[in-house]
């Protein structure tokens, strides 16, 4: 039989969309696919994981699988994974693979945002949103529904706006009344929703960039970055030429993938793991006033791992012991 | 007769002072317990909303002193030396905790900037209340300064200690009752602990040069407290990888000495940690992780 090429996994689950790429040695991607996480991580990945497969050829073989996003221990644990890595780190890998000049790296998701310096290829600084997910992906998609139009064509409809409306940018709360205001007193549509595209963008800046030296090449990615309105205003409001790569909202999943094949350890996928029965149970440890919230990972009923308890008291790993019981 | 102290806000400043005065007394001391979920959830019950967390948690100390000990200690801070300001929820905390809890009886000692030995004169008042006589109290007094005096030489032996420890070590710049809080800090350390990071406490550097080297970063702070956490960083920059600013929302005076700190330090990787009341790690791990990377990177 002769040798089949190794490719490598890479998913980044985020809190609205799960992301996943087949790249090969080259990092080049091979397969790759961008579903809605639906509140269900574990179903959108095999789901994501399905479609990965149909876009792969015979002649490979998955060696490694990295995993990122708010999701990753969960996915991680489910997929076997050689690398789970936070966010931050697989979105710099990513990018510096597609631009190894890359200075700045701003990143805007469904419920973070993310600013990204680097320096020579190395992170030298970030900053994420602190409390509040003002100005984040989620943010437009409840305005877009609020105004009747897909939030995939914000950007396009944002364009043909000849004069924005000014919106309030310091916090999206008061963003949203203001605009419902403009929106009483007679302004178009496309001019609101080129508003609230700078009102994105003007909230990033103040609220993560405050402070902070933005140098060229900027690089701007995640979810939030296919929406050609925001582009455009980070242009206007920073002055630079923004850089989106085709596969921006894939830069988290592609730099998880080059993060597993680097990691030296390698096995090989099975597929077969869409058919495996996963489940998770969260209950509230009483063994002490901690009431820790443990969640339990299971795999066709049987606990594989356990995590959010502060202490290794028994109650958790009786618990674990409950469950397992309990799934059979 | 028991004196109760709340294991919160001052306590981790001078809890060897008090024990130790209160034990050449002959008065027994009880500390409450370590914070955890319930009692948290207890002091944000009875803490007005706009609080900060750390004065919510010390409201959930004395409550769960509370019938446990005759008095409960709850000292009234004014500041500690000239031009030398505390926040003002040390000068209100007395107040607060008296009309929040009607029924409990506390014992307090005033500390103002104006005077020369006011610690030495309020714990004099502070004994002649509990019936000792005022040279009782002032010997009593003298001891617990130089017990204090030893525990902050430990301190500062333990620091050398950290300092001298193999890998990557990090600075955390809190005030110590976020830090060394069971509920704050604890899990933040934890998380250290996984990666293999060293920790290395500001509030274990000898306070006097802290106060010195803030001038470095600015001369016109007048908050003792910040000014012996953020004095800290030029202290020890050269001796750590990286500074975290860890704060507990919504503290006033970090908000605006940590924002001019990460404008100012710029030759080490300086982040900020703001904790609250959200029970969720996932983000608290996502920023330590990536620091710890960057500062494994340089």
């Amino acid at each position: 039989m002769h040798e089949r090429t190794r490719v490598f996994l890479g998913v980044d689950v985020g809190s609205i969309s799960t992301k996943g790429v087949i790249i090969n040695n080259e990092n080049e991607v091979l397969s790759s696919d961008y579903i809605w996480t639906e509140g269900n991580p574990i179903e959108a990945t095999k789901q994501l994981i399905r479609s990965l497969q149909s876009g792969l050829d015979d002649g490979v073989a998955v060696t490694a699988v990295g995993v990122t996003g708010s999701a990753r221990k969960l996915v991680g644990a489910m997929l076997g994974a050689q690398v789970t890595k936070n966010e931050i780190t697989a979105h710099a890998v990513g990018t510096l693979s597609r631009y190894p000049q890359a200075r700045t790296i701003l990143e805007i998701g469904g419920q973070d945002s993310k600013l990204i310096l680097l320096d020579g290829g190395v992170v030298v600084d970030y900053a994420m949103n602190t409390l509040c997910a003002a100005g984040t992906g989620a943010f437009l998609s409840s305005q877009a529904k609020r105004l009747g139009v897909r939030v995939e064509d914000m950007g396009a409809i944002a364009l043909t706006s000849q004069s924005p409306s000014k919106i309030a940018a310091r916090c999206t709360v008061f963003a949203e009344s203001d605009m419902i205001h403009k929106a009483q007193t007679g302004h178009k549509k496309e001019d609101l929703i080129a508003g609230l595209c700078h009102a994105v963008a003007a909230n990033y800046l103040n609220n993560l960039a405050k402070g902070k030296r933005l140098r060229e090449p900027v690089v701007f990615q995640g979810g939030v970055s296919k929406n050609a309105g925001v582009v455009r205003a980070f242009e206007e409001e920073t002055g630079f030429e923004i850089l989106v790569d085709p596969n921006s909202h894939l830069m988290g999943a592609v730099g998880a993938a080059i993060l597993a094949k680097e990691a030296g350890e390698e096995s090989e996928f099975d597929f077969h793991i869409t058919d495996v029965f996963f489940s998770t149970v969260a209950h509230e440890c009483e063994g002490c006033s901690n009431r820790c919230e443990v969640v339990s990972f299971l795999k066709d009923g049987e606990v594989m791992d356990l995590w959010g308890n502060r202490c290794p008291k028994g109650a958790a790993v009786r618990h674990a012991a409950d469950c397992a019981q309990r799934e059979r | 007769m028991i004196i109760g102290i709340p294991k919160g806000l001052l306590y981790y400043r001078y809890e060897a002072l008090w024990r130790s005065f209160f034990h050449t007394l002959k008065i027994e001391t009880l500390v409450s317990q370590n914070t955890d979920y319930g009692l948290m959830a207890e002091g944000i019950r009875n803490t007005a909303d706009e609080s900060c967390l750390p004065a919510k948690i010390y409201l959930g100390h004395v409550r769960s002193l509370a019938g446990k000990c005759d008095y409960i200690l709850v000292p009234r801070f004014d500041g500690t030396g000239k031009n030398e300001k505390l926040c003002e929820r040390f000068f209100g905390m007395y107040d607060t905790v008296k009309n929040t809890f009607p029924g409990v009886r506390l014992l307090d000692y005033n500390l103002s900037s104006k005077g020369l030995h006011s610690e030495a004169r309020g714990f004099v008042e502070m004994g002649a209340r509990l019936g000792k006589h005022p040279f009782v109290s002032l010997f009593a007094y003298n001891q617990a300064k130089k017990t204090q005096k030893e525990q902050q030489a430990a301190q500062v032996r333990r620091q050398k200690k950290r300092l001298a420890a193999e890998g990557a070590k990090i600075l955390l710049v809190s005030q110590p009752y976020v830090i060394h809080d069971t509920q704050l800090g604890k899990p933040l350390l934890q998380i250290l602990k996984d990666l293999n990071i060293t920790p290395v406490f500001s509030d274990d550097c000898d306070a006097a040069e802290c106060v010195k080297a803030s001038r470095k970063i600015s001369k016109q702070l007048y908050w003792s407290m910040n000014k012996e956490s953020i004095g800290s960083i030029p202290l020890l920059q050269n001796q750590v990888d990286g500074v975290i600013l860890l704060t507990a929302y919504p503290c006033g005076t970090d908000s605006l000495v940590n924002e001019m700190v990460m404008r100012k330090v710029r030759d080490i990787p300086v982040i900020q940690i703001l904790l609250d009341e959200q029970q969720g790690e996932a983000g608290l791990q996502t920023r330590l992780e990536s620091f710890a990377d960057i500062i494994a990177k340089r």
